[in-house]
């Protein structure tokens, strides 16, 4: 039925899912450190923040992403000629994870300041009454709470990001995409192939779902579901 | 020691031997009979024959990359590989950013039709109708220029402008003759269709046809393709492996006896 191209395509799901996952991760971190800077006193870390946010939510995804490796590579190569390197190559599954970490930690900054924002500013300060250090503060208030709120903004990001990574085989990652658009130029079965991959692509979402709307129920525990009005 | 140093010292430098002669090769994979990738991952087609070939001939290490089309010049221009074998036509537009070898075959376009479904194909017989043509390719500059009445429906690959045709998704196809009668026509999907009007060849001069690209200044690395190229034309290997692929010439002109 898929002429033999099955494992190749699966294989394309590994790359696929290496790069969200990979990106996810630095996304949260790009995401936590824009969240905090926009929270903090300094008017200096909150520019930064609010520039970034602003700039990268700005611009497709595709044009960033040929920046950092077309733009990079360039940069790079003239670097390296100027102090006598040899070539440097910068791969394109590190540009692909890095760019894609970069711009969806701008909406996971959006998505984890709401949720810090969510807490009760009362029981911050009732924790410090306490005599609780600011690290039990966070550690026992914000972070559970924060997540809770955080969930359904999160579980939207992942979403978009697993589907914008299939931008990467424009710069040159072997994807799920890529691959099932070489099986149906060599069968010429594009329906075929298109109509596989968004069946996997329904499959990973599923579970996402699924795996992300259990998480939100743990960490809701105990908590009065919101009035829904 | 003094042995471990000795080939230490040999090591580097033959490695240092073998680094020069090593040569990346970006090639594309979506347009058979030229390139195209089996379910193993493995390529195949007319244009990684001839980078083989004429890798075999530089007697150079060679690695192919497999790069989408659309990203096949700035990855040349990145350093990401050094040439370029992907059906590439020679054009101005491209000379201003890549140097061409001397080409490596030319073929001449042609329109692909339902049987039937037109009388003639001039500009004034086309208009109003819809032509698909592969988008950044000379055909599409060619149908713009000459078709301005017609509207183009312009995709991203070469074989999708025949997917286009049999989906109905325009009136007639503007292509390479070769993919067109390989990739289309003789499989089932193109039944009822044919190759119609003039075959036309858009370039004009010697060194039209299609090249294989080279960053810019590169001339060492052309001068060592256009020897293997002229050695490969010279003792038949060329039409040994165009053989396989074509029953007809594709030949660039220039070698043309």
């Amino acid at each position: 039925m898929f002429h033999g191209y099955l494992p190749m395509i699966l294989d394309g799901l590994r790359v696929t899912l290496s790069v969200a996952l990979v990106s996810l991760a630095v996304a949260c971190i790009f995401g936590l450190m824009g969240a905090s800077a926009k929270l903090s006193a300094s008017p200096v870390l909150r520019g930064i923040a609010g520039a970034y946010t602003t700039v990268i939510r700005a611009l497709p995804d595709l044009l960033l992403m040929l920046i950092v490796f077309y733009g990079g590579q360039i940069l790079l190569n003239r670097v390296a000629a100027a102090r006598g390197w040899d070539y440097i190559d910068i791969n394109a599954f590190l540009a692909g994870t890095i760019t894609l970490g970069f711009v969806f930690g701008a909406y996971l900054t959006e998505t984890f300041r709401g949720a810090i924002l969510a807490i009760p500013r009362g029981q911050i300060e009732a924790g410090h009454a306490m005599g609780l250090t600011r690290g039990q503060v966070m550690r026992d208030i914000v972070i559970p709470q924060m997540v809770r709120h955080a969930i359904p903004g999160f579980t939207n990001n992942w979403l978009v990001m697993l589907k914008a990574t299939a931008l990467v085989s424009i710069i040159g990652l072997d994807d799920m995409v890529h691959r099932a658009s070489l099986a149906s130029a060599a069968t010429r079965e594009p329906f075929t192939f298109y109509a596989l991959i968004g069946a996997i692509y329904l499959a990973v979402t599923t579970l996402s779902i699924l795996a992300l709307g259990a998480l939100e129920r743990r960490v809701s525990r105990g908590v009065r579901p919101e009035a829904t009005a | 020691m003094r042995l471990s140093l000795a080939a230490l010292s040999l090591f580097a430098l033959s490695g240092a031997a073998f680094a020069q002669d090593q040569v990346r090769i970006g090639v594309e994979g979506n347009y058979p009979p030229f390139s195209q990738v089996a379910p193993d991952g493995s390529l195949s087609g007319f244009d990684i024959d001839i980078a083989n070939a004429i890798c075999e001939q530089m007697q150079a290490e060679c690695t192919l990359v497999q790069q989408e089309w659309d990203g096949m010049i700035p990855a040349l221009a990145a350093n990401k590989f050094d040439m370029i074998v992907a059906s590439m036509t020679i054009t101005d537009e491209r000379r201003k950013v890549v140097d061409f070898s001397d080409p490596y075959y030319d073929v001449p376009s042609r329109f692909v039709a339902a049987e039937g479904a037109f009388e003639g194909y001039s500009p004034e017989e086309l208009a109003g109708k819809t032509i698909i043509v592969l988008r950044n390719s000379p055909r599409a500059q060619y149908l713009q220029a000459t078709y301005p009445d017609s509207r183009i429906l312009a995709v991203d690959r070469e074989p999708a402008v025949y997917l286009e045709l049999a989906a109905g998704r325009g009136d007639i196809a503007f292509g390479s003759s070769v993919v067109s009668a390989e990739a289309f026509l003789k499989q089932p999907e193109g039944e009822g269709f044919a190759q119609v009007g003039e075959t036309l060849t858009l370039t004009d001069s010697v060194d039209g046809g299609v090249g294989i690209a080279m960053r810019k200044g590169d001339e060492a690395l052309r001068t060592r393709v256009n020897q293997a190229l002229a050695a490969i034309l010279e003792d038949g290997s060329y039409a040994e492996m165009a053989g396989r692929y074509f029953d007809f010439d594709i030949t660039p002109p220039h070698a043309r006896q």
